[in-house]
């Protein structure tokens, strides 16, 4: 679109660029502040906790790493966070390929239902899921957490794959009945190859979320053997008290899997945003 | 499919075994919560010990207390700033983005990126910004000579300070405007040039029509998501100081934590039905939504 440079069309033009970068500013800075904290001494951050460091401390990540809890709750955090993957991967190709490839009545209305959960603030939840994990003893166990985010990621997970095994054409699965192929062989060998980049979706939506998650965390776990490491940060900072620096390298190295999931996945996690209205 | 239907009472059984661990999960973390939820709201309940029936005792408790009534005026004004404000600027950010400007796709991916950022880190930044002796009070000082203030610890401030950062997360709507406004013919435009219209007159004759649809729904998902606000206010102040920045979420947890159970199922209602409030009376007053939303649902 070319446009005559005029007065005016100059002044848009310097206020959309004006725009566009200090959004940039906004998006990055968070991040950038966090990065250069986690390589200053802790006297640069009193006296100097927005200039350049004078020497980059890389041994504050040392330091981090060294702090007793760490190395545990990052390691309880990778677990949770990657059996809730696979487990909300299995359930949600199973069940999607029911409501996506299957013509049975109610199916619909399942799928209504299944993908309302949605609209439902998960966070209005908090009685029940305490009293139900509480009686059903997982009360501070890993498996609490695993089993909530596998369940609070179905609306979304079921949302993304079953649209994107509905696109699947239907030829192809009946070529593989002629040849002979049932109903489990219909879906091993020709719905989930099919689908793997609906479900790739489904999963860095589930990692992200499970990664990120404090609330749920807070609420179901309450030793180090069980809690997750955005809880580390938040309540375990004690142990850091006369260290911020190494505070902050831990919260970067916490960070560092969401953003390397994002470096390789964001075509995956933007097209799955406008494929509907869902937050990861 | 004809050869499917042969076995009839097997292809039942695959389907149900299929289906079964979608549903039990779905049961057991989302139907019976709901029920659970509305029913503990109607007793007195400590956790522990038998729930009695108390009728509307809990509502009318809960709308009779100053700290929860703050909660639900602060998650109003959540739900419009976040309806308004936000979206009204990624709506803006995406109509200049549609264009391709250079960089676009870049601007695109680094604008969602604080979506991914755990609230945790993000929320310690943002305690650090709007520190007294942080870089907000210290450009704001030299800048425009302004006394610096504790934004967070000022109930005057804060409700304010929370909301405002809030602005990283728009890419969010603005990924899903972006996406709808891409797909406008452009023979659309091509047609309004040839009839001489300005830029302006297209935006606002053919983008912002064909965006409606996109529109309604991502100001339902805004103003549903500030009702349901909970976890960057309850890590940056704990909803203080008091109470000037609770929500319906915070006090939720906070009557939990004091052992109210059936209060906090009250309040647990309260968020439910505000929400889908919410998205009712903008259905109500814009409509159904168009074809474009339903591409975008």
């Amino acid at each position: 679109m070319k446009q005559r440079i005029t007065g005016v069309g100059l002044v848009f033009n310097s206020v959309k660029w004006l725009l566009l970068l200090s959004l940039l500013a906004v998006a990055l800075l968070p991040l950038f502040w966090l990065l250069v904290s986690s390589l200053r001494t802790n006297l640069e951050l009193q006296t100097n906790p927005f200039g350049w460091p004078e020497k980059l401390q890389w041994e504050n990540y040392a330091k981090a790493l060294s702090m007793a809890s760490l190395p545990r709750l990052l390691l309880n955090s990778v677990v949770v966070a990657s059996c809730a993957v696979i487990l909300n991967s299995a359930v949600t190709a199973m069940g999607a390929f029911i409501l996506a490839r299957e013509r049975f009545k109610g199916r619909d209305v399942l799928y209504t239902l299944l993908t309302a959960g949605v609209l439902v603030p998960v966070i209005s939840f908090m009685v029940p899921y305490f009293s139900f994990i509480t009686k059903t003893g997982l009360y501070n166990t890993l498996f609490a957490l695993i089993l909530v985010y596998t369940a609070v990621n179905i609306p979304v997970s079921t949302f993304l794959v079953t649209a994107f095994m509905k696109s699947i054409p239907r030829e192809l699965e009946e070529a593989s009945v002629i040849d002979g192929c049932g109903f489990l062989k219909r879906f091993t060998v020709i719905i989930l190859p099919l689908s793997r980049s609906g479900l790739v979706t489904a999963a860095t939506f589930c990692f992200i979320y499970s990664w990120n998650e404090f609330l749920m965390a807070m609420l179901l776990t309450s030793s180090i053997e069980s809690r997750t490491i955005q809880l580390g940060i938040k309540f375990f900072s004690s142990q850091f008290i006369t260290d911020y620096s190494s505070m902050y390298a831990a919260v970067i190295i916490t960070i560092i899997p969401s953003i390397i999931a994002y470096i390789f996945l964001h075509d995956k996690i933007i097209g799955g945003l406008t494929a509907g209205g869902v937050k990861g | 499919m004809q050869a499917v239907g042969t076995h009839r009472s097997r292809i039942w059984g695959a389907r149900a075994l299929f289906l079964s661990p979608v549903l039990l999960l779905f049961f057991f973390f989302f139907l019976y919560p709901f029920v659970f939820t509305i029913a503990t709201s109607f007793t007195s309940w400590r956790g522990i010990g038998l729930m009695k029936f108390n009728g509307v005792a809990n509502y009318q408790k809960l709308l009779g207390d100053p700290t929860f009534r703050k909660a639900l005026g602060n998650n109003v004004i959540w739900a419009l700033s976040q309806g308004f404000i936000q979206v009204p600027l990624a709506c803006l950010v995406a109509m200049i983005l549609v264009r391709k400007p250079k960089g676009w796709r870049m601007l695109r991916t680094v604008y969602y990126l604080p979506n991914v950022i755990s609230t945790v880190a993000l929320a310690m930044v943002w305690v650090a910004i709007y520190n007294v002796e942080g870089p907000l009070n210290a450009i704001l000082s030299s800048l425009f000579g302004m006394e610096k203030r504790n934004w967070l610890g000022n109930p005057d401030t804060a409700l304010f300070a929370v909301i405002f950062q809030t602005v990283i997360y728009i890419g969010y709507f603005m990924i899903i405007l972006l996406a709808s406004a891409m797909n406008i013919p452009r023979s659309l435009y091509e047609a309004a040039q040839i009839d001489g219209a300005s830029t302006f007159q297209q935006e606002r004759h053919i983008t912002l029509p064909m965006l409606r649809g996109s529109l309604i729904t991502t100001m339902t998902l805004a103003m549903a998501y500030g009702m349901r606000h909970f976890e960057s206010t309850f890590l940056m102040t704990g909803g203080g100081p008091a109470y000037a920045t609770t929500t319906m979420g915070i006090d939720l947890y906070l009557r939990m934590d004091a052992l109210r159970y059936s209060e906090a199922s009250t309040a647990g209602v309260f968020l439910i039905v505000m929400g889908t409030l919410v998205i009712t009376l903008l259905r109500k007053i814009f409509g159904s939504s168009d074809p474009m939303s339903e591409m975008a649902q």
